[in-house]
């Protein structure tokens, strides 16, 4: 543990700042009188149960149902939620929050320290079989990965209630990020009482309860769910919106169709739209940073053996021309990629990777040196190899511009292979490609999410990868104040090694009402709370 | 009649347990899971999920556990991707929405198809015969998925009439495009059938038989004409039918029914097992059922069907 570290370490009390806990709406504002906010999602949820839910669309929902300790504001900082601040011991391994005592359950029951450790060890427990109880482990809480392996009793989970409105949770290792992942919907509380009277039932309309700034009233399977205030949330006075409404439109086009018709006021943008619907509707096409990447993986176990020199990887790598991609292609707003972690990272400054300062031409002729160092191409071995992709017009696309490029510039010549998206997942995990399209969505706004997915525990390192610097690295980066130095030294050790090719970032594209106000257009993970939404007269 | 209907259900025991037991095994033979994710879960997570779902047994044991819950409960199982719901809740809230459109959609194609086929015969190659034609092209030339967005198009965008899409309960603005859009082909199918067959029959001699009676044509083509006349479309409505009321992938998702068409689809690519079970166990169902409906219409309708049974 470095001594900045363990200063900073000592004791740290964080006080966050009370401000921005609900819609901020501007003196003047002429507010509609109906205040009902309705949206399209692409599919049925997979839950409303915060322990269980595993899509995106279901957490925006649970988010409104319920609260955890923390909640994020308009750029993505933590702001409190039911905890009004939390401590850190000196070893970096307890943290202790202290929960507001004002908080309620919609069924008037107080939201105690109680609910948040039943929560947590519901999580865990083998018996509900959480798809995300990974989580947990991730956070590093205190014997979550013996309790899930069945090792372990639930009550030895790291948690605690002393009191009320104290919880307490101790750690397996540091994780100075800790705190930026209780805004996930896996670690808000529940209620013990409705779950033991319901069952499985628990999250239908009338059965729920809740202690978020909204309550479920109506949820028809694959067409509408509705949530509307709860009285009982400790900031109702300050929200503004009355209900949110989904309605659940499996085609881009006809979301778009009836986001014109004003039926609903929110909805992706159906690829490659965006640049003529901004012309449209300037005010209210959004191109939003997103904390995701899109690259191609090498298999660089089993994968064609020159795929094992980096100077191959390289030169492919170089040989993309990611502007052409993200402007031509695709078309949405998307960042050129030359770092795998997404420059929107919080805390996250992007390294100068050699390659990225250098011109298109620069890295097509760099691009040919190192292939023919490596024996490869006009005057070597001839470089063929396949590119698998998941069934999608997007990813099809890419493949085509990339491979064309590939063929163009280094003569390599590459055989695209799609795969229905099951069938892709099954392949690629099982090292039965060459090269592959991969893809991450960072699950808390940190840039270890991401580059500890290239280490070689790492389940999701389907190229699998391998450098024991990398490895260190990130190990240390779990215990270190500032990461920073760690983190640009793996992305240098990335930009040289080359075993993923960054292309590019992600952007959210999104058609938005422009009588829906306070959208957090900067928090780059998109989480939106509908209490800080407001409705303006047109 | 009754002997005979009693015979049909009891054989349609052994082949539901045979699509079961092949549905079944098909489906494991998919590559993938329905935990199989982007985010692939640790060993011992995806030890716990599987267990929770029975998917750690044998498949033979999940295939007996699964017939036998059916058998003695009607208990379809949980669904692995909708985790609060079981398939008995999915099929509950999907099946009356399927069978409510497909119901008018199947009462659309018959009240305008058979009148259009009558019309187009009885007028045989003057304007409505013509009128009829251009309708069936019409209907070959925009099939669904384009009519469905021309009609929104029109009915939503431009003249606000009726929404474009949901279901909120079944109201009838809501009913009307999937309705149409899901009938309009089958119509024209209907049509045609109706005008060749009808033609047919009328020229037949003991049609020649009533005219040289003296019989009023009305008389004629109401009482001894139509009947056998309409015999080619119930054996085109049938399969149509149980298509209708299963629900249509595109039409679910276009209109955001909240039909079991999108259930298929959903089932398939996200490999929940159970729910294309029991939507492959209703599916054969339905169609045993309507097929045994149509036969004994059939027998109605032709006395030497009848003696036949």
């Amino acid at each position: 543990m470095s001594r900045s570290f363990a200063l900073s370490a000592l004791m740290l009390s964080t006080a966050l700042s009370t401000a921005a806990f609900a819609a901020d709406v501007p003196e003047g504002t002429n507010l509609a009188a109906d205040q009902t906010f309705t949206y399209r999602v692409l599919d049925e949820f997979s839950s409303f149960d915060p322990q269980v839910v595993e899509d995106v669309n279901g957490s925006e929902v649970v988010r409104d149902l319920f609260e955890g300790l923390y909640n994020q504001d308009a750029d993505g900082n933590n702001v409190p939620g039911v905890a009004l601040s939390h401590e850190v011991s000196a070893d970096n391994m307890t943290y202790t929050f202290t929960l507001r005592d004002n908080a309620k359950w919609s069924d008037g029951n107080p939201v105690t320290a109680g609910d948040f450790v039943y929560a947590w060890q519901r999580a865990v427990d083998p018996e509900l079989a959480s798809p995300y109880a990974w989580f947990m482990e991730l956070m590093s809480i205190e014997n979550a990965s013996a309790i899930i392996a069945g090792e372990k009793p639930i009550t030895d989970l790291g948690v605690s209630a002393p009191d009320d409105t104290t919880l307490v949770v101790k750690l397996s290792q540091p994780l100075p990020y800790f705190d930026k992942m209780v805004t996930h919907a896996t670690t808000f509380p529940a209620p013990k009482w409705a779950i033991d009277a319901h069952g499985k039932e628990w999250t239908r309309p009338g059965n729920i309860v809740s202690n978020g700034a909204f309550v479920l009233t109506e949820h028809v399977l694959k067409e509408r769910s509705a949530r509307e205030r709860n009285t009982m949330y400790w900031d109702n006075d300050n929200t503004v919106l009355d209900k949110v409404v989904t309605l659940v439109i499996g085609d881009d086009a006809q979301a778009l169709t009836r986001w014109r018709a004003g039926e609903v006021e929110k909805t992706e943008i159906p690829a490659g739209q965006y640049p003529a619907l901004k012309e449209e509707f300037a005010e209210e096409a959004y191109a939003l940073p997103r904390l995701c990447n899109y690259y191609f993986t090498f298999n660089t176990v089993s994968g064609p053996e020159a795929f094992k020199d980096a100077r191959v990887r390289q030169a492919l790598a170089y040989a993309i021309d990611r502007d052409v991609i993200v402007e031509r292609v695709l078309q949405g707003g998307q960042f050129p990629a030359y770092t795998f972690t997404p420059a929107a990272t919080a805390g996250f400054e992007v390294p100068s990777v050699e390659y990225a300062g250098m011109s298109q031409a620069d890295r097509d002729a760099k691009a040919k040196e190192l292939l023919a160092e490596a024996g490869y191409g006009p005057d070597g071995e001839k470089l063929a190899f396949t590119y698998l992709y998941n069934t999608s017009e997007a990813h099809k696309q890419v493949a085509i511009v990339a491979t064309q490029m590939w063929k163009q510039k280094l003569g390599v010549e590459v055989e695209l292979s799609n795969q229905e998206w099951k069938v892709f997942l099954e392949t690629r995990g099982n090292q039965n490609f060459d090269m592959a399209r991969g893809a991450w969505c960072g699950d808390y706004n940190e840039a270890s999410t991401f580059l500890d997915l290239l280490t070689s525990p790492s389940g999701y390192n389907d190229g699998k990868y391998s450098n024991a610097r990398v490895d260190e690295l990130m190990t240390e980066a779990k215990s270190s104040a500032d990461a920073q130095p760690l983190y640009t030294e793996v992305e240098q050790i990335l930009a040289d090694e080359m075993p993923v090719v960054p292309v590019y970032h992600y952007s959210t594209n999104m058609m938005l009402a422009d009588s829906i106000q306070g959208w957090p257009v900067n928090n780059v993970e998109q989480n939106w709370y509908s209490k800080n939404l407001y409705k303006v007269s047109e | 009649m009754f002997n005979y209907s009693v015979r049909r259900l009891l054989t349609a025991v052994p082949t539901i347990l045979i699509l079961i037991v092949f549905a079944f095994y098909l489906m494991r033979l998919a590559p993938g899971g329905p935990f199989t994710s982007e985010k692939p879960l640790p060993p011992a997570v995806m030890e716990n999920v599987l267990k929770r779902y029975g998917l750690d047994e044998p498949l033979h044991v999940q295939l007996f556990t699964y017939i036998k819950n059916i058998v003695c409960c009607f208990d379809f199982g949980p669904s692995f991707s909708q985790k609060d719901r079981s398939v008995n809740d999915i099929i509950a809230q999907g099946f009356p929405v399927t069978l409510t459109y497909g119901f008018w959609s199947a009462v659309f194609v018959l009240m305008l198809g058979i009148p259009l086929g009558i019309i187009a015969a009885l007028r045989h190659n003057g304007f409505w015969d013509y009128l009829m034609t251009g309708l069936a092209i019409f209907s070959q030339i925009f099939p669904n998925f384009v009519l469905a967005p021309l009609m929104v198009l029109l009915f939503t965008l431009s003249w606000g009439l009726l929404p474009g899409g949901g279901w909120n309960g079944g109201q009838w603005q809501y009913i009307v495009m999937p309705a149409i859009a899901l009938g309009t082909s089958y119509m024209a199918g209907v049509a045609r059938l109706t005008r060749g067959s009808l033609l047919e029959v009328l020229n037949a001699p003991f049609i020649r038989t009533a005219r040289a009676k003296g019989l009023p044509e009305r008389t004629i083509l109401i009482r001894h004409a139509l009947k056998p006349a309409l015999l080619p479309t119930l054996t085109y409505m049938g399969p149509v039918f149980v298509y209708m009321i299963t629900g249509s992938v595109f039409i679910d998702v276009f209109f955001s029914t909240g039909g079991i068409g999108q259930d298929f689809i959903d089932g398939a690519y996200s490999r929940d097992y159970s729910v294309l079970l029991g939507l492959a166990i209703i599916y054969c169902v339905l169609t045993f059922s309507i097929n045994l409906v149509l036969d004994l219409l059939y027998a109605w309708i032709d006395p030497k069907v009848r003696d036949s049974l």
